[in-house]
This record gives C-alpha cells, structure tokens and sequence, in this order.
C-alpha cells in the first residue's frame, strides 16, 4: 500500500525513483526515530496546558504529533520548492497557496501540542525542489499521503474535539491533492479523486512510505 | 459565475450563511434541541421524508444517530447524484467539465449505493428533485457543482464528531476527502481557488438542511403533507 501510493507515482520521475531506491536502507532509522518521537518517551509525563485542559490522552497526543510530522514535512518541502525559485504560473500559485496552509497547520499543531510538540526533523528532499516537474510529482505524493494519513487516524482519535481539527485539516489535504493533481492531469489520464472511496493509510503504512522517501535526515 | 443565472442564485449559496433568509432559517434550526431538530429536519428538508422514514426498530447495532447521519448523507448524495446524472444528459460541457461531471456522477452514484446498502430497509426514499434549469448549461452547471460539493465536504466534516459506530465513522471519513476533491476538482476548473480555506470550515446538520431546503432543489417537500407522515415505501430492495 505504501509502496504503491510512493513508487508508482515517484517511478515515473528518473530522479526521483534514483533517490528513494537509494535511500530504502534509511527506512527503519525513520521508524525508529519516529517511534521515539511519536510513541516513546518524548511525550510521557508532559501534558502542556492546552491538553491538560481538554484532558488529552496519550494516544491524542501521539496522533498529533505524528500530524504535526508530516505537516512539517509538507511545510518544509512547499518552502523550498518555493525559495528554489523554479515554479511559475499555476503551480507556483498552487506551492505559494499551499505552502501558507503547510505553515499554519504546523502553527496550530504546535499550538496544540504545547510542550509536548515534537521538534522539527530535518529534511533533505533530494532535489525534488530542483525542477517544476519533480515538485508536481512529489507534491502529488505527498498530499496523497497526507489525506490518506489523516483518514487513518479518525477511527483511533478519542477527543471529538481533535476528531473535528483532524477533519478540517483531511479536507483541506485533499483539495491540495485534487488540485495538484489537476494541474499535472489536465488533459491526461491522472484523475483529481481516483477512487469512489478514498483509501486509509495506518500510522505504520505511512512512517514506511515516508521513510523511504529519506525525505526526513534527522 | 454567469450573469443570468435562470432561478437559483448560487453566487448567493455560495456565502448561504450570510445570505439573511438561509441564515434565519439555520438559526431557528440551531435552536430546537436533538430531538424536535430531527422533526424539524424533516420537515424542512423533506417533509417528513428525510429523517422520518427511520423505523422505530433502530436496524442492527446502529444506534439512531447514526442512522439519522447516515440518512442525512444519503439525501445529499442522492442530490448530488440526480443532479450530475441531469447535468449529462442536459448540458453540453467542455471535456475537462465533461469529464469531471461524469466520474462524479459514477462517485455519488456509487455512495447512494453504498449508504443504501449500510441502511438497508432504514434507508429513506430518495425525494424528486428540481434543479431549477441549474443543469442545461455549463456555467450554471459549474456554479451549482461548486455549491453542492462544498457543502457536501462540511456536512461530512460536521458530522464525523458525531458518529458513535466506528464502521460508520470509517465509511464516512473515506467518503468525505472524495468530496473535498471533487470541490477542489470543479473549482479549479472555472478559475476559482481549490483550497480556500486552511482549516476546511464544517456545518451542522441543521445548516445543511436549511441550505439545501433554500434551493429548492428538493421538490418532493412541497408536496408532502407534514411532519412525520412517511409514505412507508421502503427506498432498498435490498
């Protein structure tokens, strides 16, 4: 599933496919890393205000962390792209636009998170950001992900409050994923909703997928 | 979108919640409690057709809200279903309009089916609609589109909170980005942005009710009598 929604889409890109082959050995220092960040110790015994507050659990509080991941993620990659300087014309509204919403979810998740937030990874996108047509087919990725992402985690979100952040955010992901997509489909086959029931992605599907990227460095 | 819009002004249901006779009528909604709000969906949305055709006997281990969401998403999406089929058959469209109002008729036909076939002898009838000439040209076409699937993502998205059966949650939260997509599909095809807001904004189900009461789109409601009278016809074969 992960591999599906990351190779076949990054496949058709030659760079890009070089990158993520190359880069499988860093997939299980991803996931360890990220289990730290998301499941272990980071989170264990600081609940910041805001949580304490709305009683967040520890699985919420896992969830949005690993959220706020990928948003960093997201935000990180729409940045540079942006600073490369190499997008004009729909897509570079499409980046601009999306690169604010990226921002602001970081903004709001870190918000909500508090203390408890975790720190920003580093990245390395592998010179997707280099040229319009890696962006297209990485943003596309990404965003497909990130709905897929935040799907999976309705079921498993105990505050209804969260529940109902989640899926203004999911929403909001899927019209990026929609839009990218027209853009790099307009008049070709690549369908803005390609399914009649968009898939779910598990945490683990997605920390997979995400590492073998090698998207994330530390 | 076009300045001679025939009957419904979507320009206005597009802001439906600054619009000062939807806003009323939401109001008014948003202050019957749980219970008098699912009579009064009903008789705004279908006259009793909408919410009041579930069974006393709430079906399996569903409980009634969800089934009362369940319905709720199966009258929207017999909407947006009946309208992408007239829109078809009606409209001559441009090939990216064409090709977005045909797949996501196959998408809304296929949640109908799928919401039908989850609710089962619970499912309420599908109503007759009126697209008030919105269907016979491309621009109202898109105009309209714009409005239902707008809509239809904030109805999911306030109802997600709500649903208690996780079965239920999971099929509503997958039908939910599909129809993000579609709003952000058909808004980037007339030049409008696909992503406009950060935080997507969700409604309740009142304010879906009274909003999509305000197009008149559902013609069924006119002619049902009242409240809860329901005519008994199961909607499901199945």
């Amino acid at each position: 599933m992960p591999d599906e929604l990351m190779i076949e889409d990054l496949d058709r890109d030659g760079a890009v496919a070089e990158a993520t082959a190359e880069l499988k050995t860093s997939r299980s220092g991803l996931l360890r890393r990220v289990g730290l960040l998301a499941g272990g110790g980071l989170v264990a015994g600081i609940v910041p205000m805001a949580l304490s507050r709305a009683q967040t659990s520890k699985n919420d509080v896992k969830i949005l962390n690993y959220a706020l991941t990928l948003e960093y993620l997201e935000s990180a990659f729409y940045a540079e792209a942006l600073s490369k300087g190499k997008l004009e014309g729909s897509v570079l509204n499409f980046a601009q636009v999306v690169a604010r919403h990226e921002a602001e979810h970081v903004t709001a998740l870190e918000a909500a998170l508090g203390s408890a937030a975790t720190k920003k990874p580093s990245f390395d996108f592998k010179g997707t950001t280099n040229s319009q047509k890696t962006f297209l087919s990485t943003a596309k990725v990404l965003e497909d992900t990130g709905v897929s992402a935040y799907q999976g985690q309705a079921t498993e979100i105990d505050s209804k409050a969260i529940l109902a952040t989640a899926g203004s955010i999911l929403a909001v992901e899927a019209r990026h994923a929609s839009w990218v997509r027209n853009i790099i489909g307009a008049g070709k086959e690549l369908k803005p909703a390609p399914d009649v029931f968009n898939p779910a992605l598990t945490m683990k599907q997605v920390l997979a997928a995400v590492g073998d990227t090698g998207f994330i460095k530390s | 979108m076009s300045r001679d819009i025939p009957m419904v002004d979507v320009s206005h249901l597009e802001v439906f919640d600054r619009d000062g006779a939807l806003a009323e009528a939401a109001d008014h909604l948003n202050h019957l409690n749980r219970r008098g709000f699912l009579r009064g969906a009903g008789a705004v949305a279908g006259g009793g057709l909408i919410l009041g055709a579930i069974p006393a006997r709430a079906f399996g281990q569903t409980p009634k809200g969800d089934v009362a969401i369940l319905n709720f998403a199966l009258t929207l999406e017999y909407l947006e279903a009946e309208f992408y089929r007239e829109a078809n058959k009606d409209a001559d469209l441009d090939a990216q309009t064409d090709r977005f109002a045909k797949l996501v008729l196959q998408h809304e036909d296929a949640h109908v089916a799928a919401l039908k076939d989850t609710l089962k002898d619970a499912a309420v009838k599908k109503p007759s609609f009126d697209f008030k000439g919105t269907t016979s040209k491309q621009s109202t076409f898109q105009a309209t589109a714009i409005v239902l699937e707008d809509t239809g993502v904030r109805a999911y998205q306030g109802q997600a909170p709500n649903i208690k059966t996780e079965a239920v949650l999971k099929a509503a939260i997958s039908i939910h980005p599909v129809e993000a997509r579609h709003a952000a599909w058909i808004r980037n095809i007339v030049g409008m942005p696909p992503a406009p807001d950060t935080f997507n904004p969700a409604d309740d189900m009142a304010t879906v009710l009274a909003a999509v009461q305000g197009t008149g789109f559902i013609s069924t409601a006119s002619s049902a009598s009242s409240g809860d009278s329901v005519s008994g016809t199961p909607a499901v074969a199945g």
